[in-house]
């Protein structure tokens, strides 16, 4: 009796939690690159949920109906990072950390790691200007590299075999007895 | 007795004095600032410590959202700005990060007391020539609630308040 109330219990529990949850990987669209723009571009508010894409040679940023344009000339560095977030955010995460017997903390525990753009461009009167965005992971590296080659211009370049740095030289591997 | 009160009303002396003293040691000396009418932030420098190219860039554009929202400058220039050659008087505001530990966000959540994200960066305010005005010592951290990037946030907060309270003209009624 008991085992099974629990089961409903865990069961109840997975179908309130799971679809939000889930979404996180689910809610990326299959097309472009959906973005958070966390601060930076001029008239767009902090935190605003869009689609980054290149288009004639600049990078645009689309929210709702309306888009900002960087020319990728100007735009002096570009620098990809690896973060994490919660799962539960906004004002749902805020209420949840005041969830009873620590469940908020619990819930807490569940993050999803994301990849962070930063660029650093300067306007017609030379003025520096800095954005940060957010992306699904993986997806910021391949976009760095076409903002590259639209003309953007970087400080730390992108490794083509990322794979092969983690490869050791032979000469420093180990020589066993 | 009148010992009693004596000592007492002695003791009491004491401690207004001590209050006195405490409140005095609290007020920091006006400083000799100008008043002016535009301020430029220049980009944040961090050559000593590793900073990550995302705090950098928010230290910098929190700062700037943070002195236009505060007021009392006619004009926040940008790093590299042509037009704040032309202001003739400006106060240019270069910051540079002296300490940085990036916290976790899950730590903050889950045990409260750990995963603080701090950064401390050195303000000095200097006039067109490049004499200084005044410098100062910020940090921005978050101890619980939100991500490490809020820590540039509490920041800019405190470095705009010390530029309107040192440099922006008061408001004319």
């Amino acid at each position: 009796m008991v085992l099974r109330s629990m089961r409903n219990a865990t069961i109840a529990i997975f179908w309130i939690v799971g679809p939000m949850v889930l979404p996180s990987a689910a809610q990326q669209p299959a097309a472009g690159n959906s973005a958070v723009q966390v601060i930076g571009l001029t008239g767009v508010k902090q935190k605003t949920k869009g689609t980054l894409a290149l288009e004639g040679g600049d990078l645009q940023f689309k929210y709702s109906k309306t888009k900002a344009d960087v020319p990728l000339k100007t735009i002096e560095d570009v620098v990809t990072d690896l973060d994490s977030e919660r799962v539960f955010r906004g004002t749902v995460g805020t209420l949840t950390m005041f969830a009873p017997y620590g469940s908020g903390r619990f819930l807490s525990l569940f993050r999803t790691k994301i990849d962070t753009l930063t660029i650093k461009y300067r306007d017609e009167g030379g003025a520096l200007h800095g954005a940060i965005f957010t992306m699904s992971l993986g997806k910021a590296e391949p976009f760095k590299k076409e903002m590259l080659a639209g003309g953007a211009r970087t400080t730390i370049p992108i490794q083509d075999h990322p794979a092969s740095t983690d490869a050791k030289p032979d000469a420093a591997k180990e020589k066993k007895p | 007795m009148k010992r009693t009160i004596c000592a007492v009303l002695l003791f009491c002396g004491l401690l207004a004095l001590g209050a006195e003293l405490m409140e005095l040691r609290g007020q920091t000396p006006p400083p000799a600032t100008k008043k002016v009418s535009a301020i430029q932030v220049i980009m944040i420098h961090s050559d000593e410590i590793k900073l990550p190219a995302e705090f950098q860039v928010a230290l910098y554009e929190d700062l700037i959202q943070q002195l236009q929202k505060q007021g009392g400058f006619q004009h926040v220039y940008r790093d590299g700005d042509r037009d704040a050659a032309s202001a003739t008087d400006l106060v240019v505001l270069h910051s540079t990060v002296r300490g940085f530990k990036k916290g976790s966000e899950m730590k903050r959540n889950v045990t409260t007391v750990a995963g603080k994200t701090s950064i401390d960066v050195h303000c000095q305010f200097m006039d067109k020539d490049g004499k200084t005005l005044l410098e100062h010592d910020l940090n921005g951290k978050v101890a619980f609630f939100g991500a490490n990037l809020r820590a540039t946030y509490d920041f800019a907060k405190k470095a705009a308040k010390l530029a309107h309270d040192n440099f922006a003209a008061p408001k004319a009624s």
